[in-house]
């Protein structure tokens, strides 16, 4: 009886230990894989939420200031049940870190973000046209932030960019973007 | 009693390593350069675990799923698998030349379970695969390709189950898109060859504007138009896709109709090169430089950029950025070998100053005149095929 007490206990200390981790569990897919990312010089918590609530940590992509990389930017923020537009809300605000340059318009504003079949819908209004300052570099730069920010998200596999819920061929008149695109690992800046 | 609490205890001791495993896990199917080095460590002892409490249980494939994906930002494509598999999986490839192209890939530590015997793709990077088993608990993939590939254009790698985003082990291979063997048999010189050139931007679309007001449609037409009279007189037949400053289809009409409009030019008049003339531009000031890009769809583009790029740097005295691979409409819809260079960033007070003097331009002129040159011997040196 002694061996079954001992035993119960145990088990009991287990149960504990796996409830704790089911609860962790039920974070946001985002929580688990901005752990993931390899922690470098730029990238830096920012809008750390008052103590008590549990934050999501989420990753988006900033410009250098030279045009010619992205780099992640991890922000803490309070948990909501949309992470994904959170991600791109926090790509049309500024950097925290102000070596780095923001690249959608300004006046871009995000109209409505679905995911289906992992592709990401995300629909702009027509600023990101309109207020475009032009030059292939700006326009590389937009759609690899979008992508890559989107694409942080495990069950998002590509992006289609929508301008006033429509399909778009190009945003300035460089890029080809009239079909769902994958993440761009190559413009990312690396050894930071 | 005792029963309940050991599985417990075992349910609880599969599943903790796992936990603690997932904090360095991957980032799953999202991010498809993951690589699998960063995998390798903690993948000894996850197949301990699971060899030990799973002994029982299937060890098989449970799913195969392919997509193809397109790099944002080059507009390289390649054709992604990932298969499920109940436990981890060690992996093995090879390529196969004869009787055709194919991918050879071992699965150790997995049958093939339930799936299909055989799947069917495009053509474009594959053709087909067949799954068969090859022995006791090893899968074997064989993949029909219709082009040979290196060793460079495929990858084959594991990742480890990932409970908090519910994905299991699975075996990810990535194959790249091949450049086809097109033949296009340059020969030496500018004698005869047929050029288009594209002055960027026109008409409704300014492109962009400078701090000092230049509009980048402005320089693009100025560049072009001193480049044409300068490979007439080496015997090239020259057409610029437009000669004023207007749109090329029309008044505002859509971005996509003025594209391919130029696009037309260049496919109709059977063009032997398609240059692209652009100025860049960035929110931040201090952005600067010249750059030449390339789509890489015959196996000239490439040489075709390097070629103006080595030419038109120096002579520009501006930053040199390179060549790179651009997922741009006008080179990727162009048949022929095709190039967009960004001559410096009109965003930069330096640079937009420069770029409005008539000795930048005629420089400018000159060096793509002088890397179009250098292409055409390059190109004839290596014959048809590369």
């Amino acid at each position: 009886m002694a061996h079954t007490r001992k035993l119960l206990f145990l088990a009991l200390m287990v149960l504990t230990l796996l409830v704790a981790a089911c609860a962790n569990d039920k974070t946001p897919d985002i929580s688990k894989l901005t752990e993931n990312t390899p922690p470098s010089a730029d990238q830096q918590a920012v809008n750390q939420p008052p103590t008590g609530q549990a934050p999501m940590r989420i990753t988006v992509y900033h410009a250098t200031p030279d045009a010619m990389y992205l780099v992640p930017e991890v922000h803490s923020v309070d948990k909501n049940d949309h992470p994904a537009k959170t991600a791109v809300e926090l790509l049309l605000t500024d950097p925290a870190n102000k070596q780095l340059t923001r690249v959608l318009p300004t006046g871009t504003k995000l109209k409505n973000l679905t995911v289906r079949d992992h592709i990401a819908y995300v629909d702009f209004n027509d600023k990101i046209i309109k207020n475009n300052v032009g030059g292939s570099a700006t326009e590389i730069l937009i759609v690899a932030a979008v992508v890559n920010t989107l694409t942080e998200f495990p069950d998002i596999h590509k992006v289609q960019i929508l301008v006033e819920g429509k399909t778009v061929e190009t945003l300035s008149g460089h890029m080809s973007v009239g079909q769902p695109l994958s993440r761009s690992e190559g413009i990312i800046k690396k050894n930071m | 009693m005792h029963r309940l609490v050991m599985t417990i205890i075992s349910l609880a001791i599969f599943l903790l390593p796992l936990q603690v495993s997932n904090a360095a896990g991957d980032a799953a199917v999202g991010a498809p350069d993951a690589k699998p080095a960063l995998q390798a460590p903690s993948l000894k002892n996850d197949a301990a675990v699971l060899s030990k409490l799973d002994k029982n249980a299937k060890k098989q494939i449970t799913a195969l799923r392919w997509a193809n994906h397109i790099d944002a930002v080059t507009g390289l494509s390649k054709l992604r698998l990932v298969l499920d598999v109940s436990s981890p999986v060690t992996v093995g490839s090879s390529i196969i030349g004869s009787p055709v192209p194919q991918l050879s890939v071992d699965i150790k530590g997995a049958g093939p379970g339930d799936i299909k015997n055989t799947y069917e793709f495009d053509g474009r990077i594959a053709e087909s695969l067949t799954v068969t088993a090859a022995g006791a608990d090893t899968t074997r993939l064989i993949m029909q390709l219709p082009l040979m590939l290196d060793e460079s254009d495929y990858k084959v790698f594991t990742l480890r189950a990932d409970p908090a985003n519910n994905k299991p082990f699975r075996v990810v291979i990535d194959i790249g898109q091949k450049i086809p063997p097109i033949k296009f048999n340059f020969t030496a010189g500018l004698k005869d060859k047929v050029i288009v050139l594209d002055p960027g931007h026109g008409g409704s679309d300014p492109g962009a504007v400078g701090p000092g007001k230049t509009m980048e449609k402005t320089i693009t037409l100025a560049v072009a138009q001193r480049l044409k009279p300068l490979l007439e007189k080496s015997g090239a037949k020259v057409f610029l896709t437009r000669n004023d400053d207007r749109d090329v289809f029309g008044p505002n009409a859509s971005a996509v109709d003025e594209l391919s409009a130029r696009t037309t030019v260049a496919n109709n008049n059977k063009a032997d090169i398609f240059v692209s003339i652009h100025i860049n531009s960035f929110t931040n000031p201090i952005a600067s430089g010249i750059a030449t890009y390339y789509y890489q769809k015959t196996p000239y583009d490439a040489l075709l950029a390097s070629s103006i790029q080595s030419s038109i740097a120096p002579a520009s005295g501006l930053l040199n950025r390179g060549i790179n691979a651009a997922n741009f409409y006008v080179i990727k819809r162009t048949v022929m070998p095709a190039v967009l260079t960004e001559l410096g960033f009109i965003s930069n007070p330096d640079e937009e100053k420069l770029m409005n003097t008539a000795d930048f331009q005629q420089k400018m002129a000159q060096s793509i005149y002088l890397g179009l040159d250098k292409f055409f011997n390059q190109a004839a040196r290596l014959g048809g095929g590369q």
